[in-house]
């Protein structure tokens, strides 16, 4: 195997994991000596230190790893004792992380997943070695896992179909996060500002309320955006053969690899405000793709971008998954269950605000000015505007969603402000549910519900109402293909 | 394609297999009476405990607050007494050679579909009630979800469980043939 070891030869990480193992209860030691402090507790503090670093240091020189023919060996011979064998068969990807420890000693983590769904959010291996050392290893398993793959350097070279500015990554950051937490975000914003204001004019120091609805803003929108800059940072796609490599980062650095076959669906999002902009992103269902460190778990294989750029690196990336769909609108009995619905939702809002918008009124009726003749209606008028708001968002819904079932693939469109468009494969559906409410009954409409493996376990993408015959096509070829011979468990199975 | 043997959906002169599905035994609308009474003893519990002590924490909406929740368990009392007839009622399953079919619900109705070739573990659970009236529940798991049939006959469950392990087993074993290739190739 191109860069690797020599097989079956027993290496170890690099010492460097001791360090990143024991700077976290570092952290936690230091807070408990400064908050208990006295000389003995300090003393019995820096006793379990000592201890942690020696048992993570006896746990480093207990383990070692093989990369032999058939897979990787990972065996720990310590008090507990483990041997892990992951087979090159099952190993869906081989990811590289770097973090700044990583940077400090100039190594990489290698992650190595497999296809389980049952720890489909934690990486099987998690394995540090020297930065040279790691990319060999990736290189070779690519090698063995995909029959091809770009040696260490050589990947530079490889163009991309599509390039990402700054600006991009910058765009995807604020605008790729939904709509409903860009909103609340900045409701949050815009209150903490009307209550900072006349406390600046007056002198006042800021108010508490502000404060927290400043926390608030940063929690739902600003974290979310600036963690999404950071994480796609440096973005870069591209294919070569059957594998899609990705690469980005800003602090911590991915590398990434999976192949095309293990993809189980594409969903081509666009929230308002990139609707506005005329851009989309791409986003994948993959099964083993575990970076193991809390950032989305669904790869990106397209940040916003503009719409023909989108189209052309959805045909040049996953042309599997492009086909020639018509998505078919939702049947008239659909407009009547969305209407009834949006009316009881109003007729409940309405309900709930009815207290609040009298005890408003009494409050503010007296006061004279502006605020007088504005405030008392404030409420009234934020309620019937909500109503128009659920009314419009159903008639857009019923316009927009839709279903197609083509031969290999089938879609799923939804959203009303946020719009999404799934293209699935038959033969990576678990489960198929179809739901029936009693009002949906009454029009003769169901809901579908497609069950897959994804990248965090599982998951499920559900219709629009159709009828409960159309939507019974999707398991019915899932269980033709598999009666056919169409479908093939060797491709496929997991 | 029915499957070949009790499962085929062909009438047996057993009154409960009905358009090739099965349906449940009653002592399910016992079983689910008795999960039920405990589940509503448990929400009175609740509200008695709100009666004394939510004065203080509610005051003064204490009055409307129980009024609420009085009305909810006025309805929750409704659905506990009908859910479980019209569940027998609606209750269906057949399992054919490639598939698992389920029609369920009480105000909802579901229909579930797990193709056999999907299947990764088929368990057999029982509850404490399901134990004493000779019921259990067996779980299928998928890759991306989990079906489970619902209070059948002991004896049944074992047997599901049993077609369903052999109808992957059969699976399996068709594909053994393939697999010595698959293990000599590298990439897949």
């Amino acid at each position: 195997m191109r860069g690797m070891n020599v097989p079956d030869e027993r290496i170890r990480c690099h010492p460097s994991v001791i360090v990143e193992k024991s700077l976290s209860a570092t952290a936690i030691l230091a807070l408990s000596v400064a908050w208990f402090g006295g000389a003995v507790v300090a003393a019995i503090l820096a006793a379990a230190f000592v201890a942690l670093v020696l048992f993570n240091y006896w746990q480093w020189r207990k383990t070692t790893i093989r990369f032999n023919e058939t897979g990787v060996v990972v065996e720990r011979d310590t008090l507990f004792k483990m041997k892990k064998t992951l087979p090159y068969s099952k190993i869906a990807s081989v990811n590289i992380t770097r973090g700044i420890i990583n940077r400090v000693f100039r190594t990489s983590r290698l992650l190595i997943n497999i296809n389980s769904g049952s720890s489909a959010t934690v990486p099987e291996a998690v394995l540090t070695f020297r930065q040279d050392m790691a990319e060999r290893i990736r290189s070779g398993m690519g090698q063995r896992l995909y029959d091809q793959g770009p040696a260490p350097g050589e990947a530079e070279a490889i163009g991309s179909p599509a390039t990402f500015s700054p600006m991009d990554v910058i765009i995807h950051g604020l605008f790729s996060v939904s709509t409903y937490q860009t909103v609340s975000g900045f409701a949050f914003l815009a209150y903490s500002v009307y209550q900072l204001l006349p406390s600046a004019g007056a002198g006042l120091a800021a108010d508490g309320k502000a404060l927290i609805s400043l926390l608030m803003f940063f929690v739902v929108l600003l974290a979310p955006s600036v963690s999404l800059i950071f994480h796609y940072y440096n973005y870069r796609v591209y294919r070569r053969g059957d594998t899609i490599y990705l690469q980005h980062g800003l602090i911590r650095t991915y590398r990434t690899s999976f192949d095309v076959s293990r993809i189980n669906a594409i969903r081509v999002k666009r929230t308002l405000a990139a609707r506005l902009m005329h851009r989309s992103c791409i986003e994948v269902e993959v099964v083993g793709l575990a970076a193991g460190s809390g950032e989305s778990l669904r790869p990106v294989l397209c940040l916003l971008k503009d719409d023909a750029t989108q189209q052309r690196l959805l045909r040049e990336l996953v042309p599997e998954f492009v086909y020639e769909a018509d998505p078919e609108r939702q049947p008239p009995g659909a407009k009547s269950v969305l209407l009834l619905r949006a009316a009881v939702a109003s007729l409940a809002l309405t309900a709930v605000m009815a207290y609040p918008s009298l005890w408003v009124y009494r409050e503010t009726a007296t006061m004279g000015g502006l605020a007088g003749s504005l405030l008392p209606l404030a409420l009234p008028l934020a309620t019937a505007l909500a109503v128009l708001v659920i009314f419009y968002a159903t008639s857009v819904s019923y316009r927009i969603t839709g279903f197609d079932a083509g031969s290999d693939l089938f879609t799923f469109v939804n959203g009303a402000v946020d719009r999404e468009t799934v293209v699935m494969n038959y033969d990576r559906v678990q489960m198929v549910r179809i739901t029936r409410g009693p009002v949906a009954r009454l029009f003769g409409v169901a809901r579908g519900r497609v069950y897959l493996l994804s990248s965090t376990g599982g998951t499920s993408i559900s219709s629009g109402y159709f009828s409960g015959s159309r939507l019974g096509v999707i398991g019915e070829t899932v269980l033709e293909r598999i009666a056919s011979g169409e479908y093939d468990w060797r491709k496929n199975s997991i | 394609m029915p499957f070949p043997g009790p499962f085929d959906g062909r009438s047996t002169g057993n009154e409960r297999e009905m358009d090739g599905y099965r349906r449940l035994n009653r002592k399910c609308i016992l079983s689910m009476y008795i999960g039920h009474a405990l589940s509503y003893l448990i929400l009175i519990a609740v509200f008695a405990l709100a009666r004394i002590y939510a004065q203080e924490i509610l005051d003064p909406y204490t009055e409307p607050a129980l009024y609420v929740f009085m009305g909810v368990l006025a309805i929750v009392l409704v659905y506990v007494v009908v859910a479980p007839p019209v569940f027998y009622a609606r209750y269906r399953y057949r399992i054919t050679a490639d598939r698992i079919d389920v029609r369920s619900g009480v105000l909802v109705l579901r229909h579930i579909l797990v193709p056999i070739e999907r299947v990764h573990q088929v368990e057999i659970s029982r509850g404490p009630i399901n134990s004493i009236l000779g019921l259990a529940e067996v779980t299928i798991t998928t890759a991306g979800g989990v079906a489970t049939l619902n209070y059948l006959e002991v004896e049944e469950a074992e047997r599901v469980a049993e077609l369903l392990n052999s109808l992957v087993g059969r699976m399996l074993k068709e594909r053994i043939p393939a697999i010595p290739a698959q293990i000599g190739s590298p990439g897949d």
